[in-house]
Order: C-alpha cells, then structure tokens, then sequence
C-alpha cells in the first residue's frame, strides 16, 4: 500500500500518516498481522522526517491500531481498536459537519445528502 | 553532554552600520534536522560562518557539540561537516581527487558513502571542479560533506542548482543518512517547501533576530485559519487573534494557540464556522516576516516588533 503525504496542506504529517493508515484498515487494503515498513523506511519512502512517522507509529499503537515487537517489526493488530463509544462518536462529529456543510452549500437536500454516506458505505463494504 | 548541537547566546556580528547577526538565540536539538529559515539578507549565511569559525563575533557566544566558538574551532571541525554558499572546492581537481585528498583528514570518513553519494547524485567525479555546472559543483560539495560520516553537517544552501530529481534523491539521502542515531543536520534555505518535509525544527531569522523556533509539527497544529460568518464578529486583533480580514458577514481569523476556545467562543456568540485550517509553514512564514509592512487587512504579527532599522 502507498502512502501519500502533503505538506502544503499544514496538517500535521504525522497525522495524516495516521489517518491514511486508518483509512487503508478500515478499507480492508491492510489486514490483521500485515506488516508495516520501518520507521527509517517509511521516511526515506515519503522524504519526511524519521521522527514524524514516529510519532504517527506511537500514536497508532496507543490507540490499537497497530502494535510494536521489539526488534520484530510493526504490525497491523489483531483487534479493532477499543474505544468507547462516546470517544468514537466524538472522533466522527468534525467529519460529520464538514459533510453536511458541504451539502448544504451544493443545494443538495437531506435525502441526497444521506444518500451519499449511505453509497461511500456500501462501497467499503464491498471492497473488505 | 547538552541536549543541544548548536546553542548560541545571543550572538551578534555587526559590520559598521549593518546589524547581519542581532543578538541570535539558537537552539538545535541534537539528532534533529534543523530548517534555518529566512529571506535574502536575513542573516542566514553570516550566521552559519560565524558558528563555522570564519568570521568572528562581535559579541555573545555560541557552542557547537558542546565546544566554544570560535576557541575550541579544530576539534568542532574534525566533528562537523559544512557545505558553504559558494560552493567552492579546488578548481583544478577532480572528483575522484578531491576524495583521496579529503579523506585522510577526518577519522569517520566513509568511501561506501562517497561512493553512495557520486552514483545516486548521478555526479561526474572524473572530471574538473572548475568545468562542472553549478548543479554537479553542489553535488559535490555534498558528496564532500556527507561522506564525513560527521555527527553535524551544516548545509548553506544545499539545494542550489539541483534539479527535481536530485533534489529528491537528496533529501531521501539525507534522511537515510541522518537517521543514524545522534546525528543532526542544521540547513539553511528559503525554499519552504523542500524544508517542510524533511524538517522536524524550524528557526525563521529576520534583520538578524529569530522570530520563531519551534518544532514544526507543533507549528502546524498552533496556527490556524478560520472562517466565520456572523453579526459583530470580533475585530480587536491581540497576541491571539493576529488578523481579521472582513468581506460583509464574513470574516477570515488567523489566530495563534487554543483556536478550540475561540471557534468556541465565536459559536457563543452566534457566528456560525464555515471552516477552519492550519496554516502551512510558507503561510506562518510570510505571516511572521511581512508583519512590518502592514496591509489595509491588518495583519498583525505575532511576536512584538524587534525589527532594527538598518538593512
């Protein structure tokens, strides 16, 4: 899987490594048990900051996603990570308004709007 | 051992008139890779002379891997690798010459690495300094620099004259190379681009002061711009809210720290967020460095002014 980051965009690298990441999990692009680059590898990949994808790598398995073996490699884990619900919703709201701004600035009604997210669904379900 | 490879106390180097280097507090964090940014003029190579012994200061100190400038400048030569502005090497040697007379002088020279250098920079080394172009010239040096294998490498420039392809096959030849445990790269540039990626600190000089040094990841995530549209938005700019620009209801923020509580003030106040994005460096650049030069939208800096006169 290819990883793309921009700068120009002035988010933060290390989380829009995270978030691809995520992404690819959630899409089923990245199993459980597949192996990540290393962090050397990852930043001579992208011509970041080895210290970036540090910190993207810490931040992942903190939250699950991803755990570390000492001297064995970093892996996709075993479970989904176990947030709470209300931590996940949370995560989710920002998402969520930027949709329905979005929408409702097209001129597109509820339905349509609905319909969409309900689309981008099914199109992941498809792909894991 | 300090946790910092270059640290410099208010270091200053004046010529008549001119103030190059005012009073410069440099910290570089040892195993970082460093961005030293700032517009022509600004004080960038003075300042990188002066640490590297070849101009003295007119006053403060500085101390590179924890030696004295420019007292202890030998043993900080066998320890630190530096690519100048000019780019200069003999001009009637070649390549292949230059690293057999290199060599003998520093103790972690590495051929594997010259030899790495000359084949993923694609640079001629059998032929004279003086007859290459200013691309393979740089190349050169930072073949020169690199193979070293030195803890520290200063880099004036580095990227002048190279090519998009090289340019990229050197920042992946950077970061392989400085991912060795401990080392740290300190690069001048005022191609903000190339920088922000590879960087992980940055220092923007201005007249000869930094106006800022912070690690860049927390560069992006403190500056922000926001859009809001409402009735009696706030217009008092402050050490926060460092410009307003209005177009009837609507109003562009860019505000500095906890831009959270401000969209949530905005929100109590019955402003509706259209949207709200982190500045990138070249936006924090242009921010911080044309502060003094006001424009009808009010932009403010963020640091007080500290700007000399001169230059």
């Amino acid at each position: 899987m290819q990883l793309h980051v921009s700068p120009a965009t002035g988010v933060p690298l290390y989380l829009q490594i995270e978030s691809q990441l995520k992404h690819a999990i959630a899409a089923g692009a990245l199993k459980q048990g597949d192996t990540l680059p290393s962090v050397r590898k990852l930043a001579a990949d992208l011509r970041i900051n080895p210290n970036t994808v540090a910190r993207a790598y810490q931040n992942l398995e903190r939250d699950g996603v991803i755990r570390t073996v000492p001297g064995g490699g970093t892996f996709v884990a075993n479970n989904v990570p176990g947030l709470l619900k209300s931590e996940k919703l949370k995560r989710l709201k920002p998402f969520a308004l930027q949709v329905a701004v979005e929408g409702t600035q097209l001129r597109l009604t509820r339905d349509e709007i609905l319909k969409q997210v309900h689309v981008a669904l099914d199109e992941l379900g498809e792909k894991s | 051992m300090s946790e910092f490879a270059i640290l410099t106390d208010g270091l200053m180097k004046h010529y008549s008139e001119t103030r190059a280097v005012d009073g410069l507090h440099l910290h570089v964090p040892r195993g970082s890779l460093y961005g030293f940014l700032g517009r022509n003029g600004a004080g960038k190579t003075t300042t990188i002379r002066t640490l590297m012994g070849l101009l003295r200061p007119t006053g403060g100190s500085a101390r590179m891997l924890d030696m004295r400038v420019p007292e202890e400048q030998i043993a900080i030569l066998q320890r630190t690798a530096y690519v100048s502005e000019k780019k200069a090497l003999p001009p009637s040697m070649t390549g292949e010459h230059l690293v057999r007379f290199n060599r003998p002088f520093y103790r972690s020279w590495s051929d594997a690495l010259a030899a790495k250098c000359a084949q993923r920079l694609e640079i001629p080394m059998d032929q004279q300094f003086k007859k290459l172009s200013l691309g393979n010239r740089t190349k050169l040096c930072l073949l020169m620099a690199l193979a070293q294998g030195a803890e520290l490498l200063i880099l004036d420039e580095p990227t002048l004259g190279l090519d998009p392809v090289i340019m990229d096959e050197l920042l992946k030849l950077l970061i392989e190379d400085y991912a060795v445990e401990g080392r740290t790269v300190f690069l001048s540039s005022h191609r903000l681009a190339e920088v922000e990626r590879v960087a992980d600190w940055v220092g923007i000089i201005d007249h000869g002061k930094l106006l800022l040094e912070a690690r860049l990841d927390d560069i992006r995530t403190e500056y922000c711009r926001i859009n809001a549209s409402g009735n009696a938005l706030p217009v008092n700019i402050g050490p926060q809210i460092l410009s307003a620009v209005f177009s009837g209801s609507l109003c562009e923020y860019v505000v500095r720290n906890d831009a959270d509580r401000f969209v949530a003030e905005l929100r109590s106040q019955g402003a509706t967020i259209l949207d709200v994005s982190p500045l990138n460096l070249g936006e924090v650049f242009l921010l911080l460095v044309r502060k003094e030069e006001p424009c009808t939208s009010g932009n403010v800096g963020a640091t007080p002014a500290a700007l000399s006169p001169s230059t």
